[in-house]
């Protein structure tokens, strides 16, 4: 599903210098998988993830999603793939705080397209899939932090990714609600949903079928 | 992203920033207030000077002696003797039988007395082809004819001033009442003696004037030098004392070739045959109508000018004020556009949306300044500004149309700013 050749990335720093936070990733993830990657803080973990998750450019190597080469791909056709094929959870939810649940959920989807009644129903059901029932017209503001994780989980379900990407999803949460979202995340993939996850709770990647550690930029498994 | 949902969106932002919206809102609203004021003024302006020329006739000049300018120098004084007169007019009328009329005028400025009556009033020496200087009235009597020039006939036309069918508010405080106007309106003049200056006259005619809102004469303002009575201009030669501005001639001479195009060939023309007339020693000017109407709306133009630039300034500075808030908006809302980005949104889409969000804010103070402005134009219009009476149905949405075209315009650069935006660095913003 995911296959990283030589990933590089640098971030520029000052005039001729520049911090290079991945130094050729090589690295498959197949289809169905749960990825655990853990490591130290600045060892370029999030830099991987965005760049697997299309919101970020590799500086250097290639990157086949899916069997296709989206290195190169430019704004309009990552964003769209983006739209299509992939599913954001942050630590910090990342909920825009005036739209009710049923909104956040939603919006996903009216980028898409789809009708707006369509995508209310729908959203309804991803809301009560995630255990969000009667919740749908609360803003994230009058909701607990659980279960506004379960929102940005509903809303990264919106356009039935192929892939979900969770950068510290229980990062902001107590230990009980985290094991939670845990649970919530494994359910899905065993739907069949392919995951990768940061992480550095190492009892959180235990919880995934592979561990991928990053150290300085570069992945030892 | 469909064109409703983000209507809502920015809907919703606009109103949970109330302060700041308003404030945007109000300079558009005057901008938009001052574009459809000066819109009517625009419309009121070309709608007359077509209704006058339409009064006019295509092909109307005026041949009148040069006023004022230096005409004091010693050349001047020697060269400008002569005056046109009664006879060029006729000599006009001869050397060319085609022109559809050839009326001259003499305006006197005389001492009306009838009964209790005594006013001093205007009263232009015509010939019968004054009838067809603009015709508006129903006519009680007779008017004057040849004969009446020939025999030198002591008679004259009262004019009777139409009124109006709605009296606006403003007459009732500013309108002077006219003494003669109201005497005749309570007496029955026809058939009836009149004294003008030192003789009696023999009133043969009323031509009544229709009501002011149905006068396209008066659309193009109303003068002190409108004619209260008619009389021969033979017999206001000889006869009739009173004060006039032409000394032993006449005051104009007012032509209709009949066909626009023609105009410009018999300027010349008559301009030719005046001039030998009088040996070259005549300083006089043919304006056509044209030129006429542009000078009487001079005026009107500059208040027109001056409004516009107000309502540009206005809209200008409602223009700076939505880019303001718009790049405002973008900096407390990076993270939101970060979301928005890492969800599946493109650049076009988050530029989009937050110009649609600058157009609704334009649109929002547009319909506000209509609101105002509508008001606003009404209260004119009742108070007796007869342009403000003018204001026409899409005025109001040319006005709307320039405010949201002043939202779309300031938007595009904050939004394109907002579009260029990192996804990964707006997402980690706080």
């Amino acid at each position: 599903m995911i296959k990283c050749e030589n990933l590089e990335k640098t971030y520029p720093l000052r005039k001729g210098q520049g911090f290079q936070a991945l130094k050729g990733i090589q690295l498959n993830i197949g289809r169905g998988e749960f990825a655990a990657v853990t490591g130290p803080s600045g060892c370029g973990k999030s830099t991987l993830l965005n760049i697997l998750g299309l919101l970020d450019n590799p500086g250097g190597g290639r990157y086949y999603f899916e069997g296709r080469d989206v290195s190169s791909f430019g704004d309009p056709e990552r964003s769209r793939l983006r739209l299509e094929a992939v599913g954001f959870v942050f630590q910090s939810f990342n909920l825009l705080p005036r739209f009710s649940s049923l909104e956040n959920v939603c919006l996903p989807m009216l980028y898409l397209g789809v009708e707006k009644e369509e995508a209310a129903a729908r959203a309804l059901a991803l809301l009560e899939k995630v255990g969000l029932r009667g919740k749908q017209d609360n803003t994230p503001l009058e909701l607990s932090g659980g279960e506004r994780q379960r929102v940005g989980i509903a809303r990264a379900l919106a356009n039935d990714p192929r892939l979900l990407l969770a950068d510290e999803p229980t990062g902001n949460l107590d230990s009980r609600t985290g094991m939670e979202v845990m649970d919530l995340l494994r359910s899905l993939n065993a739907g069949g949903l392919t995951i990768i996850m940061v992480t550095h709770d190492q009892a959180l990647a235990r919880a995934a079928s592979r561990t991928i550690r990053v150290r300085d930029g570069r992945i030892e498994e | 992203m469909r064109l409703s949902e983000a209507v809502r969106t920015g809907t919703l932002e606009i109103f949970s920033h109330k302060m700041r919206s308003f404030l945007t809102f109000f300079s558009i609203s005057i901008g938009v207030i001052s574009i459809m004021y000066s819109l009517t003024l625009i419309y009121a302006m070309s709608s007359r000077s077509k209704k006058a020329l339409e009064v006019a006739g295509p092909g109307r000049m005026t041949v009148a002696m040069k006023r004022g300018g230096n005409s004091e120098s010693a050349m001047d004084a020697k060269e400008a003797k002569a005056v046109i007169t009664l006879e060029d007019a006729m000599a006009v009328r001869r050397e060319f039988p085609e022109l559809y009329m050839v009326s001259p005028g003499l305006k006197k400025w005389v001492e009306v007395s009838h009964g209790a009556l005594n006013d001093e009033k205007v009263a232009e020496g015509i010939t019968p082809e004054w009838k067809r200087r603009g015709w508006v009235y129903k006519v009680k009597g007779r008017f004057l004819n040849q004969h009446d020039l020939d025999t030198y006939a002591r008679v004259c036309v009262i004019i009777e001033d139409g009124g109006w069918m709605k009296k606006p508010k403003w007459y009732k405080f500013y309108g002077w009442r006219d003494k003669f106007q109201d005497y005749i309106k309570h007496n029955d003049m026809l058939g009836q003696t009149i004294k003008l200056g030192n003789n009696l006259y023999t009133v043969v005619g009323i031509l009544q004037e229709p009501p002011a809102e149905k006068n396209p004469k008066y659309f193009m303002g109303v003068s002190n030098w409108d004619p209260s009575l008619l009389v021969p201009i033979t017999t206001s030669q000889r006869f009739l004392n009173g004060w006039a501005w032409s000394s032993g001639g006449v005051d104009d001479i007012t032509i209709d070739t009949g066909k626009e195009a023609t105009i410009n060939a018999y300027k010349r023309k008559i301009e030719k045959l005046i001039t030998a007339r009088h040996g070259g020693r005549i300083r006089f000017e043919i304006k056509d109508y044209r030129e006429i109407i542009k000078e009487r709306l001079a005026d009107k133009q500059r208040d027109m000018y001056t409004v516009l630039i107000i309502g540009a300034i206005a809209i200008l500075a409602g223009g700076i004020g939505i880019m303001n808030v718009t790049l405002a908006t973008i900096y407390s809302r990076i993270k939101e556009i970060g979301i928005r980005r890492a969800i599946g949104a493109t650049r076009g889409d988050i530029m989009g949306q937050f110009i649609i969000e600058a157009m609704l804010i334009g649109f929002f103070g547009g319909v506000a300044g209509i609101l105002l402005g509508m008001a606003g134009i009404q209260y004119l219009a009742s108070k007796g500004d007869t342009e403000m009476m003018l204001l026409q149905w899409w005025m109001p949405f040319a006005a709307i149309f320039v405010a949201v075209l002043t939202g779309f315009l300031a938007s595009l650069y904050p939004a394109y700013q907002a579009s260029k935006l990192d996804p990964v660095e707006a997402l980690r913003y706080e």
